[in-house]
């Protein structure tokens, strides 16, 4: 199982590796944005592996951006250390956001988060001296990798290719690892787990601080792509809060495919719609609460469930009838849809 | 000291306001058992009616909520049947994920019908204000805070003098017992859950004279709500109503005292401390909320 999805996913990334050479600068912007989505959701969910549902992920992802930028303007700190930094930075983000992850569940712990970045970005807006206030700061062009700075699209594609693969690839590790699985026990039943002796409590400050530090690096490749950190933007609900949690939960939150079909599929229609119906306003994300509702009310589980549902189905007609738990964070109540 | 007096009146006057929108969420929340991260966009719903009654019809906002408070009431139970109802028996984490869905569809359409700037009604009253010892006071905000008060205390008399109120107590107090008793429970669901929509669409109405509806209004309304609900404690109608008058004479001195930008920073932090030091809230008696997140 596990070795197939190495091969699967070396195969995946040389066939990504090559689409620059196919699709135009236009279409390459596209792709920029949907591996950026990808890793980003893929990163929030690694904190959903122990069932910690955060809307404040924007956080993190601003805290990187502006650790970099900062860092790059004020003290003329090379970009890819300040990626690092900025990582360091979201990662200690994690850490605060554990207090009261340790202490609530469910709605109120998603309640915190959502407050706990918003208090970040007031802070950002309002420390004008620093930050540069609701203008923000604007990024130097100096095209160079040694700068992380391009006139092209292609590098930059490559590198968000590389921290994707990276999120990914963490993301697998912790799943199928001892750590993941008692991650994933928790989060369908944390008290049980406990019971059973494991430190569920470390398990998931460490979640969270790895999924803190990764999207905090993604916040950094953004400021470098967009040449702008503002709050508006960098620490934004809807974009990087948001947009993830529900790529995730669409696709199927606490399994490794889910956030990456959840993101595969979502940013492409948001972009899409946005495009399309550029004087409309609103109707590229209202697509986005549509479809959350719909999934969740019809596949509780995400995409992937559904999926493995169908599969389960077809191979019980052929007379095995195995079937493979893996959305355990979402359906816990839902017991009677069980197999 | 003026300053002191003048920011705490204004500040008390906007959290009946608040008040009004919390005690809707609380009954949705101790009732049918749902955290509803849409609630605030119904303020914002019944805002834009308000707006556009008084555009299209040159209706007065008060007058027109006599179209707006029934409207809210059916849009709640069409809120209940269609949305709510199908969800009920799941997990805590697939409400949240429903309703937030419901919170983003819905500001959106209103980004999609109505567009991003803010409308304002301007009455003939708007802008009025008189002074008592000193003190200026906006007439619009003291209607509010009356109307707000009226309201709750509307609601503590059907919650605690009427057989409906009754029923809807018994089922917050235990829900499964309620149903072997008899209690036609999905009926009395309906009717909370349009009393909850229709307080937060009335509340939307009373805000309009002195403050411009906006598609992203609501969000700010359901955090506010929330954080009320949190510190005046879940299921609480007195703590909603003490912590709603305290929430906002907290903003409008955050606002005066420390900086209109960090205003709302000061609310959310507030909101985490409460969570963590005084989960249960300052009037929870703690019932129930386990089962929503809170230990």
């Amino acid at each position: 199982m596990k070795r197939s999805y190495l091969i699967i996913g070396v195969v995946v990334l040389a066939l990504l590796a090559f689409l620059p050479l196919i699709i135009g600068q236009y279409l390459l912007n596209n792709a920029v944005l949907i591996v950026m989505f990808v890793g980003i959701t893929v990163a929030w969910n690694i904190a959903a592996f122990g069932g910690a549902l955060s809307l404040g992920h924007a956080a993190f992802f601003g805290l990187g951006s502006y650790t970099m930028a900062i860092l790059l303007l004020d003290f003329g700190v090379n970009p890819w250390i300040g990626m690092l930094a900025g990582m360091v930075v979201a990662a200690g983000g994690g850490l605060l956001l554990s207090i009261p992850l340790l202490r609530l569940r469910g709605p109120f712990f998603t309640l915190a988060s959502i407050a706990f970045a918003e208090v970040i970005r007031l802070v950002a807006v309002y420390a004008r001296d620093f930050t540069g206030g609701s203008e923000g700061l604007t990024i130097p062009y100096a095209p160079g990798w040694l700068n992380m700075s391009f006139s092209d699209r292609e590098p930059y594609y490559y590198i968000v290719l590389g921290l994707t693969a990276i999120a990914v690839l963490v993301s697998v590790w912790i799943y199928y690892s001892r750590v993941g699985y008692q991650l994933r026990a928790s989060g369908s039943d944390d008290e049980a787990t406990r019971a059973l002796g494991v430190n569920t409590a470390v398990l998931k400050v460490v979640a969270l601080v790895i999924s803190a530090a990764l999207t905090g690096a993604f916040g950094a490749f953004a400021a470098q792509y967009f040449f702008i950190v503002d709050p508006e933007t960098n620490f934004s609900l809807n974009l990087y809060s948001i947009q993830p949690a529900l790529n995730g939960i669409i696709g199927g939150a606490g399994t490794v495919l889910g956030p990456i079909l959840g993101a595969v599929l979502m940013t492409p229609i948001g972009e899409y719609m946005r495009g399309a119906f550029a004087g409309q306003q609103g109707l590229n994300f209202m697509i986005y609460g549509v479809v959350l509702v719909g999934v969740v009310m019809l596949m509780p589980g995400g995409l992937v469930s559904g999926i493995e549902k169908l599969r389960a189905r077809f191979r019980r007609k052929r007379g095995a009838g195995r079937r493979t738990d893996t959305t355990a964070a979402l359906n816990e109540s839902r017991t009677e849809d069980r197999l | 000291m003026e300053l002191l007096i003048q920011t705490l009146v204004a500040g008390v006057l906007l959290g009946g306001v608040y008040a009004l929108v919390s005690v809707g969420l609380n009954l949705l929340f101790g009732v049918v058992r749902v955290i509803n991260f849409a609630h605030g966009e119904f303020v914002m719903v019944g805002m834009y009616l308000a707006f556009w009654l008084w555009a299209g019809l040159g209706m007065d906002p008060y007058v027109s909520l006599l179209i707006v408070a029934p409207a809210m009431f059916l849009l709640g139970v069409i809120f209940q049947r269609g949305i709510i109802q199908p969800i009920q028996g799941t997990s805590a984490n697939m409400k949240i994920f429903v309703t937030v869905g419901i919170s983003i569809i819905l500001q959106n359409l209103a980004l999609f019908l109505w567009g991003g700037q803010y409308r304002t009604v301007s009455t003939s009253y708007s802008t009025s204000v008189f002074t008592l010892g000193g003190v200026t006071i906006s007439v619009g905000r003291l209607i509010a805070f009356i109307g707000a008060l009226v309201l709750v205390a509307a609601l503590f008399y059907i919650m605690n003098r009427t057989m409906t109120g009754t029923v809807l107590r018994a089922i917050a107090e235990d829900g499964p017992t309620a149903v072997l008793v008899g209690i036609p429970v999905k009926k009395f669901y309906f009717v909370a859950t349009g009393i909850s929509v229709m307080l937060a669409g009335v509340a939307g109405v009373m805000l309009t004279p002195f403050t411009s509806a906006s598609p992203t209004f609501g969000f700010h309304m359901t955090l506010i709500a929330f954080i009320v609900v949190v510190i005046g404690g879940m299921g609480s109608m007195v703590g909603s109503l003490v912590g709603g008058v305290l929430l906002g004479a907290i903003e409008t001195l955050a606002g005066t005292y420390i900086s209109p930008a960090l205003q709302q920073a000061v609310l959310f932090a507030i909101f985490i401390i409460v969570v963590l030091v005084r989960p249960q809230g300052l009037f929870g008696k703690g019932a129930g909320t386990e089962e929503v997140g809170l230990k």
